[in-house]
Formats: structure tokens, sequence, C-alpha cells
């Protein structure tokens, strides 16, 4: 099992807070993380409908030991609060996700999405300006014609590196329920973003036409039973999607039979153990994060107290299944009480597909090592974070003596949870929201 | 028994949700909500099932039957076959083999079950003069139940769910008329239900009274100033929620939705009576909204 080290604690404030750091605004709060395909980029979004792309530093030979800091690179307000004037609704400006494109030429693309509109935003350099116009001069003023007795020709020169993020395309008006993922095809060409009932398929071109996809809504509305909670397009295959459900289930369907895939091609679900059944099991089941491992050969799913491996040639049951805090499960009530119980975990896999991650309470993270089947707890705290500091394991005691250092099930502060997490694609580097800090912890350096 | 308190926690708890995420910010969360439902109708499976395992399997019969028979001027309402059988945990808990009576075909809207033995917190009221229509055949049922006291009876407890759920609902309503209005109008004030609710108590009690200790026993435990709390939080907020769960997912009401409204006129008709009334006067406009979002 790896050793990460807080190498760079990097705790993330938004430049707009002002408040000490005690406390934060609900603005704040991470929702979503997402490092681009070469892991050279790493974007957060958050309730207040900002993105922050961190960029990480050329390794350089001066300073070796500073191997590859992330750094803000742009921030930009992604989205904004709107107003449903028909149905009198608001609809928050919270980053649900982000998506990076891959990159095809100098320019960085990603796609960010609220609940109801897709975004395609453009983010670009630039580290030259054209000087030596003839009818205006430097600041921009026309210049008095009069003046003007020569003819120059513009140069550029060199200026101080500016980002700019422009919003290139604006994909709205396709969604009726809260759009809860996105993700992009292999063709590049193409993406798609979920709501609860259905899932649209657009041109990244085109914003005025989306192909609806699937449509789990019922003609009526009182049969309602389960929702689609994420979809995600197969890593190699363009024509494969999985989307999972409410109910535990997850469908892969292959948009070659036909228009509408609401007939899927696969469908993974285990039967659930009889044992476990309370009033709560129907919301434990829900899976809130699906995600292809990077060989597409397998699936991993995240309720609400597991993490799920899935074979996609094995449609029964699970490869394996990791409990990520079963100790939770004799809490079910108060955590329902509490809301906690409806919080929707992400799970990531490492460049490898060797090994998972995901969170959990009281800013634990876990990971799970699929070759050694060990894992491992780990905490984003201020505490911890001592530069070039190894992050030491914790234990959460489930009963009987609490060891020291151990930390029991009624301590654990479950204000502080962490949802939403990042593993570089091919590199230890892995980055953890908890609330409003982001914290990037890299592998230990030899 | 304890699950049974559980279980109507749960219930309120859920109400308080479905009620809260009207104003949330963002509008109505669709997953949540169905969540909250689902966990709302097997607390209320749990709390009608009772007794012991194989109730659940006649559980839905017998709520079917029970539904049938609500009122004979209602629609035939009919739970929605998605839901399922109670596999809950209640199920599991036998408390005691208590061999369910074949469903008391009578209406059972405001009729007093009366629970084993083994269940004697399980029995649950209704004002019991408050049920007009059939009075004599739910007084009988009753009292032969009574009488019996081992023989849990599925309908007036299926029937109690409702009740219990909107038993403050049915005393407003019982009381007053307007307070439909105060009720179809989602998230208006508490107070007329609140006020309703006590009284609605005070009645059960009283029902209470006349019948045997197991009754008085539930009743005391059910009348907890928490639970109180609970109920008048369910009586303010009862009818809408109710409605709102019964009408967006399956479950509670019968997709026949078009509720005939004469049994409204009768102020002192079976709570039961009155309650599906309401919620069903309540669904359309409910229903007009869930099609909207």
């Amino acid at each position: 099992m790896k050793c990460f080290s807080r190498y760079l604690p990097y705790l993330f404030r938004p430049p707009s807070t002002i408040l000490s750091s005690s406390c934060h605004t609900e603005a704040d709060i991470i929702s979503t993380v997402e490092f681009n395909s070469t892991g050279e980029l790493l974007a957060t979004g958050d309730k207040g409908g900002r993105v922050v792309v961190f960029q990480r530093e050329q390794e350089s030979k001066n300073q070796p030991h500073r191997r590859g800091e992330y750094n803000v690179y742009s921030t930009f307000q992604s989205h904004e609060p709107e107003f449903d004037y028909l149905k009198s609704l608001e609809i928050e400006e919270k980053i649900n996700k982000i998506r990076w494109l891959p990159q095809q030429n100098a320019a960085y693309f990603l796609l960010s999405t609220n609940d109801k509109t897709v975004k395609l935003w453009k983010i670009s350099e630039r580290d030259k300006r054209p000087e030596g116009y003839n009818l205006k001069d430097e600041d921009g003023r026309i210049r008095d014609p009069t003046t003007i007795t020569a003819l120059r020709v513009p140069v550029l020169r060199p200026m101080d590196l500016m980002v700019e993020a422009t919003p290139r395309r604006v994909f709205s008006n396709a969604h009726t329920y809260h759009i809860n993922s996105i993700s992009v095809n292999s063709d590049y060409e193409t993406y798609m973003s979920t709501d609860d009932l259905r899932i649209n398929l657009w041109h990244l071109e085109i914003t005025n036409r989306s192909f609806n996809i699937v449509d789990i809504k019922p003609a009526n509305m009182e049969e309602l039973t389960e929702v689609i909670t994420a979809a995600e397009f197969h890593p190699n295959q363009c024509n494969t999607f999985v989307y999972s459900s409410s109910k535990g289930s997850i469908r892969l369907c292959d948009m070659r039979a036909a228009a509408l895939c609401d007939n899927h091609s696969k469908f993974f679900e285990e039967p659930e153990d009889p044992s476990n059944r309370s009033f709560f099991s129907e919301i434990i089941s829900s899976i809130s994060d699906v995600k292809f491992s990077h060989s597409g050969r397998y699936l991993m799913t995240r309720d609400y107290l597991t993490v799920k491996v899935w074979d996609l040639n094995m449609e029964s049951k699970p490869l394996e299944t990791y409990q990520v805090h079963d100790y939770l499960r004799s809490k079910l009530c108060s955590l329902y009480e509490n809301d906690c119980i409806f919080d929707k975990f992400e799970c990531v896999w490492n460049g490898t597909d060797s090994v998972l991650m995901t969170g959990s309470y009281n800013n634990f993270f876990r990971m799970f090592d699929r070759n050694t089947k060990r894992d491992v707890t780990l905490e984003a705290s201020r505490e911890n974070s001592k530069p070039r500091a190894i992050l030491k394991p914790r234990k959460v005691c489930v009963g009987g003596k609490r060891r020291k250092d151990e930390i029991s099930v009624d301590s654990l502060d479950f204000s502080k949870k962490i949802l939403h997490t990042a593993w570089h694609p091919s590199e230890n580097i892995i980055a953890v929201a908890a609330t409003n800090n982001l914290y990037i912890f890299q592998d230990k350096v030899n | 028994m304890e699950y049974k308190v559980e279980a109507h926690r749960i219930m309120s708890i859920s109400l308080g949700k479905i009620y809260n995420s009207r104003v949330q910010r963002g509008g109505i969360k669709l997953h949540k909500n169905l969540l909250v439902s689902l966990v709302l109708r097997s607390a209320r499976q749990v709390y009608l099932s009772d007794y012991y395992g194989g109730v659940c399997l006649n559980a839905q019969h017998v709520e079917a039957k029970e539904w049938e028979l609500m009122d004979g001027d209602q629609e035939k309402l009919i739970p929605a076959s998605e839901e399922s059988l109670p596999s809950t945990t209640a199920c599991d808990q036998t408390e005691a083999a208590e061999v369910p009576e074949a469903p008391q075909p009578e209406e059972t809207d405001s009729s007093l079950a009366v629970e084993g033995p083994e269940d004697p917190c399980e029995a649950v009221e209704g004002p019991e003069d408050t049920s007009s229509t059939e009075p004599q055949a739910e007084q009988e049922s009753s009292s032969s139940v009574d009488s019996t006291c081992d023989v849990s009876v599925p309908s007036p407890v299926v029937s109690e769910p409702q009740c219990e759920a909107k038993q403050a609902t049915v005393s407003s309503l019982d009381c007053e008329t307007d307070a439909n209005l105060a009720m179809s109008a989602e998230g208006n004030s508490h107070q007329p239900p609140k006020a309703h609710s006590c009284s609605n108590r005070k009645r059960s009690a009283e029902k209470k009274a006349s019948h045997g200790s197991p009754v008085k026993r539930t009743k005391v435990t059910s009348s907890n100033a928490d639970e109180e709390e609970a109920e008048e939080m369910d009586t303010s907020n009862v009818s809408n929620l109710i409605t709102i769960f019964g009408s967006s997912f399956s479950g509670l009401l019968s997709k026949d939705n078009s509720e005939p409204e004469a049994e409204t006129d009768e102020s002192d008709s079976g709570s039961g009576q009155i309650c599906c009334d309401q919620m069903l006067k309540n669904l359309n406009p409910w229903n007009t909204a869930i099609v909207a979002f």
C-alpha cells in the first residue's frame, strides 16, 4: 500500500472569501473535482457556481523537491442562479459536474453543469499582444488622423500571461429534472447529460438540439419507483454507456441497438441480503456514483455503505465488495434524521485500476487496494497538514475498547464529509475536497 | 410495540422532510423525495403489518380489501401494484404467532384495532363516533376483536395508518370544513389543524376508555407528548404530505384519483373517509404540480 504524504497542503479558499478560516460561506463548498486527461489541470466547482482550475507546475531542475505543485490557473463564474418563471422555481448555480475534453490544441475545454444547463468553457492563454496600431495608440484611444504621418505594421509583443475563460457553448432547455451527470464520449464529438429520468445525447457543436436516449419516466408519475442517479460512457467503446439507478441496479446500453436505449443490453444487480433489511434498505442501496475502470473492463459503483466492482461480463453479482463504513449500519435512523443518509459519495479509480478511493465522514477517505485486499483510512485535515508529513492511517473503533488514536463512531463529525475526490490519471496524486477546502496529496517522493 | 413507535416516528420525520423539500432552494429534488417516500411507505407497512410475518403476506390483500371497502361511496382504492409486500424487519419480528383473522369486511376507517396480548401497544384508535357510515359494523368488529383479544385486526389496523397519520387531519376535517382549504393549500399555517388534533386525541382517549386495557395502553403510548408533537406536525402536514406522497408515488392511494367529494360534508363521518376524501381532493392539484414538475 502506498504511503501518501502531505507534500504540499493546498488549502484552497476562493478569492472572494473574506471570512476567517474557521467559518465559510455556503457558496464556497466544493461540489466537484476533476483532473483533465493528462493530469496537468485540476478543476473544482463550487456551490456558488464558480470554477477554479489549478495547473501543475512544470518540474524544474532548480527546485527538484517541488515536484509539480498545483497553482491556481484560472477562476471564472460558470453558472449564475436563475429563476424559472414558469414553475416559480429557483435554479441553483451549484456546479454538479465538470468534465474535461481531451486537448486538441493549445486551449483547454471543459464542460460544467448545474441542475439545468451545461456549458462548454474554453480556457486559453494569452501571452502576446499586438502593438503598433495605426489608428489607435497603446491605450486604445483613437489617434488624431492628422498626426499620422507614416504607416507601420503591428507586431506581437510578449505580455504577462493572461488566462481567460470564455463560454463557447450553452446547452440549455433540455432537462425537466435535475442534471446529475455529464459524460464525454470517446468519440470526442458527443457527450451525454443525465437527469433523474432522462439521458440526452448532445453534439458538442450543436446547442439547439439533443437526442433523448433513455427515458424512464412512467406515463403515470404515481408509478415512479426509481430514478437515474449517474451515467457514464464507456472509455473506449463509443456506443456503450451505463446508468445507475436509485434501486441499486446498473444498466449497460448499446446505442447501436436502437435510437431509444430504454432496453438495456446488460443489467447488473445484486440481490438484496434479507438479513440486512431495514426501513432504509432502499436508500442505502441507491447508487450514488458509477465509474468505468480505465481499461473499460470493470465498473465501480458506490452506494451508501459500500463500493462494488463489477465485471462487465458478469451481471449477477459484483466481483468485489468493499465496506466503506459499515459501522454506520446501526446508525441509519439517525443518519436519516439528519439527512446524511442522502449524501452522494463519489468513487474513483487510480490510473492502473488497482486502487479504489472514496470518501466518508469526519473528513476521512478510504482507499482499497484490489490486489492486496488491504485498505486504509486517511484524514484530510489541517492538523495533519504539515509539509512532507506522511498521512497517518486512521481507524474507527466500532465498539469495545477504544485504543489510543482510534476514534469512536459517536465522535465522528458528520458535517465533515468527503464526497468528491479525484485521482491523477497516471500518477499517485489525489485531490480531496473537504467542504470548502481542497487537499492535494502526492505519493511519497524518495 | 416499540417498532410501531419507531415506525410512527419515522413516518413523522419523513413527512417533515417531504414538507421541507418544498421550500428548499433549487426546487423539489425528485430522487430524495422518492427515497423519503419509500421510507415512509416501509414505515407505514411496518406500522400496519404488526403481529408477525404472516400478516405481512396478507397485508397487501387485506389492504386491498380495506381500501376497497373504504366508504361505500368512495371509489375503490386499491394500492398500487408496485407496493411491494412489506418485507421489512417488522415482518420478521414475529412478535407472537397470532393468526390474523380474516380481513374485516366492514369499513374500518375509525375502528379500533385491538392487538393480541403480545402486542398490547399495537392497538390503534380512531375516533369511533366519527364513523357514521358503518358504526354498527365497526363496533361489532371492534367488540368482537375486543373479546377475542388475540386476533389481529388487519383491516382496522390498515385503516389506521391513514387515520393514524391523518387523525389530526380527520379531526380537523371533522370539525371544520375550511380546514380542507387550509390543508389543500400546502404550506399553510399549521394552527387550525393542530388545534383539531388535540380535540381528536381527546376523543380518542374517550374511545379508548370504552375498550379494553390493551387499547388504553396503546393510546397512552401513542399519546405521548412527543408523539403528540409528531402528530401535530402530522396534523398540519399530513393531508398535504400524504396527498403529495400518494399522488406522486405509488403505494398509498389507488390510481383512481377522481374522488367524489360527497363525503367531505359529513363532519362526523368516518375519519378514514374524510382522510381519503381530503387526500384525494388534494390529489388533483398536486397531480398537476407533479406533472408540471
